[in-house]
C-alpha cells in the first residue's frame, strides 16, 4: 500500500531522512518510532507531497509522486502542529477542511456531523476554536484529517501533549480505524503507544531506521531479558536445580524473595508455578520499547 | 470554482472574527473620508461662521455692496453687525487688529480708500485695495476668506455688468489705464483690449432687455461662480469628492495588509500546510487566495461607497467607471498581497514589511495628503506609486468626467503592475515551501 525507496532529504548541513525503506502492507499499523528530530515529521512531508525529496521515491496505493493531487485524494494526514483556524469554530473548520478534500452539501454535513461526534465536540461545535482545551484542539486536529474516510492515515504524534482522557478516546478512534481496515503511519516517541497501536515499528534516529520489526521480536532482539521479583510463601529446597529448570543465569534467593532475569518471563513463571511453589506476590518487569532503544542506541529516547 | 470559494468564504469568516481587522478596514477609511473630507470641503460647507470684521475706510456705493455681499454669506459671521433698523457702528484698523489678536475674530477685511473707483484698481498689485489681515495661527481659514472675498467680488461685479452705461465708462477708463500701464507686457495688453472690443461690440448690438435678461440667465453670470469652481476646469466639488478615492484606497491597501498577515498566520500555524495537502493543485490555492483578498477588498469598496453615498451623499460621475476602477486597483493591490505576504518568516515581519511598503505607495501616491497639495516634484514621484494610479482612475470616475479611452491609461497600468506582483509572490511562495 504504501512504499518508501531510498528516500533522502537535507536542510543545509541536517540530514533530515537518510537512505530511508520501508513498506506497509493494506490494512497495517506501522510505527515510526524515534527521538525529537529523528525524521518523522520530515517523512510524513515528503509522503503527503509536501516536500520534494532529495533521492528516493513514495507510493501510496500503487501511484507515485505525492506531488501530484490526485495522489493524495486517499491520503488523511493528521500533521503534529495544531493546524486549525482559532478564530472560527470548531463546525466551521471541519466544513472548510471537508470542503477541501471534495465534500459538499448532505454528504459534507453528515461527515461533519459524525466526525464532532468522534471528536467529543458535538456540545461545542460552536464555539471558536481558540477556546478549546489542549485536548479538544487535538481531538478536533485528528477528525479535521478523518472527513473524507481516507484509506491511508499518517499520523504525526497525534496525541503530543493531552491528559490521559483526550488520549484514550483518540486511540479508541485509532483503534476503530485499524479494525475498519486502514493503512496507518503512526509516528510518535512513546513506547507504550506504539506497543499498544503498532503492528510493526521502524525505530528510526538520525533520519536512519536502526531496526524494523514487530513490537514482539524487536523487544527480544534488542530488550534483553526482563526482571522478575517473586516473594513465595516458602523457600524453594533446591535453588540449583530450580536455576536449571527456569533455564536462567542466577536466581537470587534472600529470605522468601526471589530474583532473576529472563528472556521468557511468563515461562518462567509458569515453571516455577509447576515446580510447586505458592507466590505472595510477583512483578514483572518486562522489556519495553524503551529499552530496546536504549539498546540500539545507547541513549534513552527523551532525556 | 467551488473549492476557490470555499477558500475565500473561509477566509472572509476568518478576517471578520477580528475586531480589529475590522476596524481598520472599514473604520479607519471611513475616518479617513470624516476627518480630510472636512478639512478640504470647499466654498459649500467650509469651517461655518467665521468671525470677520470689516473695516470700511473706502465708504462707496461699491464698498457697501460688497459688504453686504458678505454678509449675506452663510458662511461668515461679519462685524460690525447690523440689521435692517440699525446701522452699523463702524470699526476702525485698530480696533480691528487688536480684536485678531485676542483670538476674538479669526479676520479682518480691510476695505481701503478707492476700492469704489473701478475696477483697474483691482488690478493693480502694487497698492492693493482689499487688505486680509489674519491670525497666524488659522491660516487655512485666512486662505479661505480670501476666496471668499473673490467670491463676493465677483458677484458685485456681476451687478455693476448689469449695468450697461456704467460698463461702458469703465471700459473706456480700462483701455486708456492699460495703455499707461507700463509693467502690463504687450501681449497681455492685447488680450485685454481684443476683451474690450468684443465687449464693446456686444453691448452696441443687444438691445437693454436681451443684455440684463441674458445676465440673469447665467450667460454671463459670473456671480453666481463659487470660488472652487472658478480655479480651474477640472476639480472637484466638495470636500469628500476629494476624499472618496483615498477612503476607498485605504479600504482596499488595509483589507490588503490584512490578508497578507493571515497568509503568513497560515503558514505558521500549518493550516496552509493542511490545505495543500488536500487533493487539490497548488495554482488553485493561490487562485483561492488571490480571489478571497479580490473579493474581500471589492466587498470593503462596496460598503464604503455605500457608506460615502448614503452618509456624505457624494456624486459619483460614473458607477460603471468607478466599478471599472475599484476592481482595476482591487486586482493590482491583490498582486502586491501575494508579494507581502512573502517578504518576512513571521506575523511581525509581514506586517512591518507590508506597513511599511504601504504607508510609502499611501504617502507617495497621495492617499495620505491629496496630490495636489504637494509640490511638483513630489507629484512627478507619485507616478511610481501604484497607489496614485489608483486614486487617478477613480477620480476620473467620479469628478474628472473620464471617457472609457482614459481610463485605460491608470487601468492598464494597475493591472500590469498587478499582474507582475502576483507573480513574483507566487514565485517565492513556491520557493519558500520547496
Ligand atoms: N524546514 C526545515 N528547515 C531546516 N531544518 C529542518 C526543517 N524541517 C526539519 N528540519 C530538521 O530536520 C531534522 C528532522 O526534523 P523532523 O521534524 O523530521 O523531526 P521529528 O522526528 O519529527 O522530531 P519531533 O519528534 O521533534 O517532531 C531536525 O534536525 C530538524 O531540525
Ligand atoms: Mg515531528
Amino acid at each position: 500500500m504504501i512504499e518508501v525507496t531510498n528516500l533522502s532529504k537535507r536542510f543545509g548541513a541536517i540530514v533530515a531522512v537518510d537512505d530511508l525503506s520501508f513498506s506497509v502492507q493494506r490494512g497495517e499499523t506501522f510505527g515510526l518510532l524515534g527521538p525529537n528530530g529523528a525524521g518523522k515529521t520530515t517523512t510524513i512531508s515528503i509522503l503527503c507531497g509536501l516536500l520534494r525529496p532529495d533521492g528516493g521515491s513514495v507510493s501510496l496505493a500503487g501511484k507515485t509522486d505525492p506531488m501530484r493531487p490526485e495522489v493524495r485524494a486517499s491520503l488523511g494526514v493528521v500533521p503534529q502542529t495544531l493546524a486549525l483556524y482559532g478564530e472560527i469554530s470548531a463546525q466551521a473548520n471541519l466544513e472548510f477542511f471537508g470542503h477541501i478534500n471534495g465534500l459538499t452539501g448532505r454528504q459534507l454535513k453528515d461527515r461533519v456531523a459524525a466526525c464532532l461526534e468522534t471528536a467529543g465536540l458535538t456540545q461545542r461545535h460552536k464555539s471558536r476554536v481558540s477556546t478549546f482545551s489542549g485536548g479538544m484542539k487535538r481531538r478536533l486536529n485528528m477528525v479535521c484529517s478523518l472527513l473524507h474516510d481516507p484509506d491511508i492515515l499518517l499520523l504525526d504524534e497525534p496525541t503530543v501533549g493531552v491528559d490521559p482522557q483526550s488520549r484514550n478516546l483518540i486511540f479508541d478512534n485509532i483503534e476503530q480505524l485499524k479494525s475498519q481496515g486502514r493503512t496507518i503511519i503512526y509516528t510518535t516517541h512513546y513506547m507504550e503507544e506504539a506497543e499498544r497501536l503498532c503492528d510493526r515499528v521502524a525505530i528510526v534516529d538520525h533520519g536512519k531506521i536502526l531496526d524494523l520489526d514487530t513490537v514482539e521480536n524487536l523487544m527480544s532482539k534488542h530488550g534483553g531479558p526482563s526482571h522478575i521479583e517473586a516473594e513465595v510463601e516458602q523457600p524453594p529446597a533446591n535453588v540449583k536445580d530450580l536455576t536449571q529448570s527456569l533455564k536462567v543465569e542466577s536466581l537470587d534467593l534472600d529470605g522468601t524473595m526471589l530474583r532473576f532475569q529472563t528472556p521468557e518471563p511468563m515461562q518462567s513463571l509458569a515453571a516455577l508455578n509447576q515446580s510447586g511453589l505458592r507466590f505472595r506476590t510477583i512483578k514483572v518487569e518486562t522489556t519495553n520499547l524503551e529499552d530496546v532503544f536504549l539498546n540500539l542506541t545507547g541513549r534513552r529516547l527523551r532525556d | 470554482m467551488s473549492i476557490i470559494m470555499a477558500l475565500a468564504r473561509k477566509d472572509l469568516k476568518v478576517l471578520f472574527a477580528e475586531k480589529s481587522n475590522l476596524f481598520w478596514v472599514f473604520v479607519f477609511p471611513g475616518m479617513y473620508a470624516l476627518f480630510f473630507g472636512a478639512v478640504f470641503s470647499g466654498a459649500g460647507d467650509g469651517p461655518s461662521n467665521m468671525r470677520v470684521v470689516v473695516v470700511d475706510e473706502d465708504g462707496s456705493d461699491f464698498s457697501e455692496a460688497f459688504v453686504s455681499r458678505l454678509r449675506a454669506n452663510e458662511a461668515l459671521a461679519v462685524l460690525p453687525r447690523a440689521d435692517a433698523n440699525t446701522p452699523a457702528k463702524p470699526i476702525d484698523r485698530t480696533d480691528a487688529l487688536e480684536r485678531i489678536r485676542k483670538g476674538k475674530v479669526a479676520a479682518a477685511v480691510i476695505i481701503g480708500e478707492g476700492f469704489g473707483e473701478g475696477f483697474a484698481t483691482w488690478f493693480d498689485t502694487s497698492d492693493p485695495k482689499l487688505q486680509i489681515a489674519s491670525d497666524p495661527g488659522r491660516q487655512m481659514e485666512g486662505a479661505y476668506l480670501k476666496g471668499l472675498l473673490a467670491q463676493a467680488q465677483f458677484e458685485t461685479m456681476g451687478e455693476r455688468f448689469g449695468d450697461r452705461d456704467w460698463m461702458r465708462g469703465q471700459m473706456r477708463s480700462w483701455r486708456s489705464e492699460i495703455a499707461d500701464a507700463n509693467d502690463l507686457g504687450f501681449a497681455q495688453s492685447q488680450v485685454f483690449l481684443s476683451f474690450f472690443d468684443a465687449m464693446d461690440s456686444f453691448l452696441v448690438d443687444v438691445n437693454d432687455n436681451v443684455y440684463a435678461s441674458g445676465l440673469d440667465e447665467g450667460m454671463l453670470n459670473i456671480g453666481n461662480l463659487s470660488v472652487s469652481k472658478e480655479q480651474t476646469g477640472e476639480s472637484p466639488q466638495e470636500g469628500f469628492q476629494i476624499t472618496f478615492p483615498q477612503t476607498i484606497l485605504w479600504g482596499i491597501l488595509m483589507s490588503v495588509i490584512c490578508f497578507a498577515v493571515s497568509i503568513i498566520k497560515e503558514r505558521m500555524s500549518g493550516t496552509f500546510a493542511r490545505v495543500c495537502i488536500g487533493p487539490i493543485g497548488q495554482s488553485h490555492i493561490l487562485a483561492g487566495k488571490g480571489l478571497a483578498c479580490f473579493v474581500t477588498s471589492l466587498f470593503v469598496v462596496g460598503m464604503l461607497f455605500a457608506g460615502g453615498k448614503l452618509i456624505f451623499k457624494v456624486q459619483i460621475g460614473s458607477v460603471a467607471l468607478f466599478g471599472l476602477a475599484a476592481t482595476c486597483t482591487a486586482v493590482c493591490f491583490v498582486g502586491l498581497m501575494m508579494l507581502i505576504s512573502t517578504l518576512g518568516k513571521t506575523e511581525e515581519s509581514v506586517t512591518g514589511a507590508g506597513m511599511a511598503i504601504i504607508m510609502l505607495m499611501a504617502m507617495f501616491g497621495g492617499a495620505m495628503l491629496p496630490l495636489f497639495v504637494m509640490p511638483s516634484w513630489m507629484q512627478r514621484i507619485s507616478h511610481i506609486s501604484p497607489v496614485k494610479w489608483g486614486i487617478y482612475a477613480m477620480e476620473g470616475a467620479i469628478w474628472r468626467q473620464f471617457s472609457l479611452a482614459e481610463m485605460l491609461l491608470p487601468c492598464g497600468i494597475l493591472l500590469a503592475v498587478g499582474a507582475t506582483f502576483f507573480a513574483l509572490g507566487v514565485l517565492m511562495l513556491r520557493r519558500a515551501r520547496l
